[in-house]
């Protein structure tokens, strides 16, 4: 399972990257987002990942033991990134309109006005 | 306790911020409670210094399980100055900033910056400091694109993609780190790494994601290409705030890294670090000299200066860190004064093109002041404290006997004064061109005539450059017993995991 999730992880960077590389920034934008998923399974899988009961709750039957429960803390950590990753996807896509609704392109080779010629 | 407070001032400020953002006394309320934190950071180097380090366990839960915020004589500094920095910002925003931004929530975002910069300098837990550098970064990145110019949003955008690219190569580390170590606590992991002796080759690809994460922060070459791609583009006190803090909190945190675990494969990670410092100094300061926009000058002179301290860094001597440690503060200081005399040059004249400007000395000396002082304390002349930091480093590095890279280093100083005096020549000294007519722009009508609380900001920022520079030795030798609790991380280890 755990080689199953990794190439996934690959494959979702690699995609990433691919998008990051466009020159539409609503692509770039989505790339954002793929890479950021992607790093979210990454502390995923850091945990270890076995089949097993529920942790800390529930009957002595249903719960899992200590040896074979998936350590919980990563997933703990997860919250958090997706959280952080979900405020700054609504930021990043408010920034796009305005940028958008100000110079009506959507072309990064357009962000150059600042840049000494 | 006390090592919490100064997140949780700023936090206080966030809170109570939203109830005053349309009141007119909003700016002296933000600059009273920034007076507030610079007292509290005082206190935190006085109680560091006491006892050499403090910490808290974030609801008691004992050190490897819980979050620790620890201070020692380092972040305790680094907190200090970062006040001073961000108080100077305050009350230049007072007669520097429109009241569209102002009420808009500038403040309140600007204290969301302290607050995540202070977290990182405390921060005893990895995954906190990423929580810490997100808290930072998301209050920058609506910093920088507030108002919504076009220009703005241009800079923002370039800024908002790279600072995310290095978020995320930093979390990946972690998840890589926790997957091999299990642990995320900074003392527990130094522990570990020391009882396996030598490093384990599994390692690295957590390291090396973290590296690129904190260079990219940094700024060091060849990570920098947001920074003066952005740095020009909001008002200028935004930039000195970034450029006084931001840059810098990456830095710390490689130091406090390269210290507490990277140097523990140190034929690996030496030569590399002392590599990206080398080309960090001569890349940025070469690229600066062909800018003819006064912050864009500035703007490469960060990554020069980075690599200064970086260099210092990566003699791993005593001498080196303090030196590293001086020059790290001395920067935050110099550099961020220099951004407010662009500031004030920026509202006067309405332009930062350096061919059309000219005379400034004549019309504001006081200013020519003020930049002379900042910018020939970044080029290092004596008796300012950029003389100090510079001669500390490449005593420093003659004395580990990297003289080749010490030579480089004075070198890269000259390239450093050559564009300080462009900046002086064309702004300051030279007679304006006669056919460049400068017209300043509409928007700035919003913004108040007055300019005390610049010139009070800016005049005090200089006093403290010159201060440092002249009586530099308690300075020094704080910075040296800071170094000293770096280069040995037991003492460190010991006290977050057992408490002595």
């Amino acid at each position: 399972m755990e080689l199953v999730i990794a190439i996934f992880i690959g494959l979702l960077y690699a995609c990433g990257v691919y998008l990051l590389l466009r020159r539409s920034i609503v692509k770039l934008i989505l790339g954002v987002f793929v890479i950021s998923n992607a790093t979210n399974l990454i502390i995923f899988l850091s945990g270890g990942v076995t089949r097993s009961g529920v942790s800390f709750i529930g009957s002595e039957a249903e719960k899992a033991s200590l040896e074979t429960m998936t350590d919980p803390l990563p997933q703990a950590l997860i919250l958090t990134a997706i959280v952080i990753g979900l405020g700054i996807a609504a930021y990043i896509l408010a920034l796009k309109y305005k940028y958008f609704e100000t110079t009506g392109t959507h072309d990064l080779d357009q962000l150059s006005k600042t840049d000494q010629k | 306790m006390i090592t919490a407070l100064p997140v949780f001032l700023p936090l206080a400020f966030m809170i109570f911020a939203l109830l005053f953002r349309h009141y007119h006394g909003r700016e002296y309320i933000a600059v009273a409670a920034s007076g507030l934190n610079v007292l509290l950071s005082v206190f935190l180097v006085f109680k560091v210094h006491q006892t050499g380090m403090i910490s808290v366990q974030m609801g008691d839960w004992p050190a490897p399980y819980g979050i620790t915020l620890i201070a020692d004589r380092f972040s305790a500094l680094m907190v200090l100055v970062a006040s001073i920095v961000f108080m100077a910002a305050m009350a230049y925003s007072v007669h520097s900033l429109d009241t569209r931004r102002k009420s808009f929530g500038f403040y309140m975002f600007s204290f969301g910056i302290l607050m995540g910069v202070n977290g990182s300098f405390l921060a005893g837990d990895i995954f906190n400091l990423y929580v810490w550098f997100e808290v930072m970064l998301m209050a920058s990145f609506i910093l920088m694109s507030h108002g919504g110019d076009r220009n703005q949003l241009e800079g923002s955008i370039k800024y908002l993609i790279l600072n995310l690219i290095s978020s995320f190569l930093f979390v990946a580390g972690i998840g890589l780190l926790y997957g091999k170590l299990g642990t995320l606590n900074m003392a527990d992991i130094a522990q570990k790494l020391m009882n396996f002796g030598t490093m384990p080759s599994e390692l690295n690809p957590a390291f090396i994601l973290i590296f690129v994460g904190f260079a990219i922060k940094g700024a060091l070459v060849p990570f920098f290409f947001w920074l003066p791609a952005s740095y020009h583009t909001p008002p200028p006190v935004v930039t000195a705030l970034f450029a006084g803090l931001l840059t810098k909190v990456g830095i710390y945190s490689l130091i406090r890294f390269y210290t507490l675990f990277f140097h523990q494969n140190a034929e690996f990670w030496q030569p590399l670090v002392l590599l990206v410092a080398v080309l960090s100094m001569v890349i940025g300061v070469i690229t600066a000299t062909s800018q003819f926009e006064f912050r864009k000058v500035l703007s490469f002179h960060i990554i020069s200066q980075v690599g200064y301290v970086v260099m210092g860094l990566g003699f791993f001597t005593v001498a080196g860190l303090a030196g590293a440690i001086f020059f790290l503060a001395h920067n935050m200081i110099s550099k961020t004064n220099a951004f407010l005399v662009a500031g004030y040059v920026h509202k006067q004249k309405g332009t930062l093109d350096l061919k059309t400007l000219g005379d400034f000395y004549k019309q504001h000396p006081l200013w020519a002041v003020f930049f002379f002082i900042s910018a020939f304390s970044l080029a290092g002349l004596p008796p300012l404290s950029g003389f100090i930091g510079k001669y500390l480093l490449i005593k420093a590095g003659i004395e580990a006997e990297y003289t080749i890279i010490a030579l480089i280093a004075l070198f890269v100083g000259f390239f450093t004064l050559f564009s300080m005096v462009k900046i002086w020549m064309e702004v300051f000294w030279k007679k304006t061109p006669e056919n460049e007519e400068i017209t300043i722009k509409k928007e700035q009508n919003e913004i108040p005539e007055n300019v005390r609380w610049m010139t009070w900001a800016s005049g005090a920022m200089a006093l403290i450059i010159v201060l440092a520079g002249v009586f530099a030795t308690p300075v020094v030798d704080y910075c040296t017993q800071a170094a000293q609790s770096l280069i040995n991380p037991e003492e460190y280890i010991n006290f977050v995991l057992k408490g002595q």
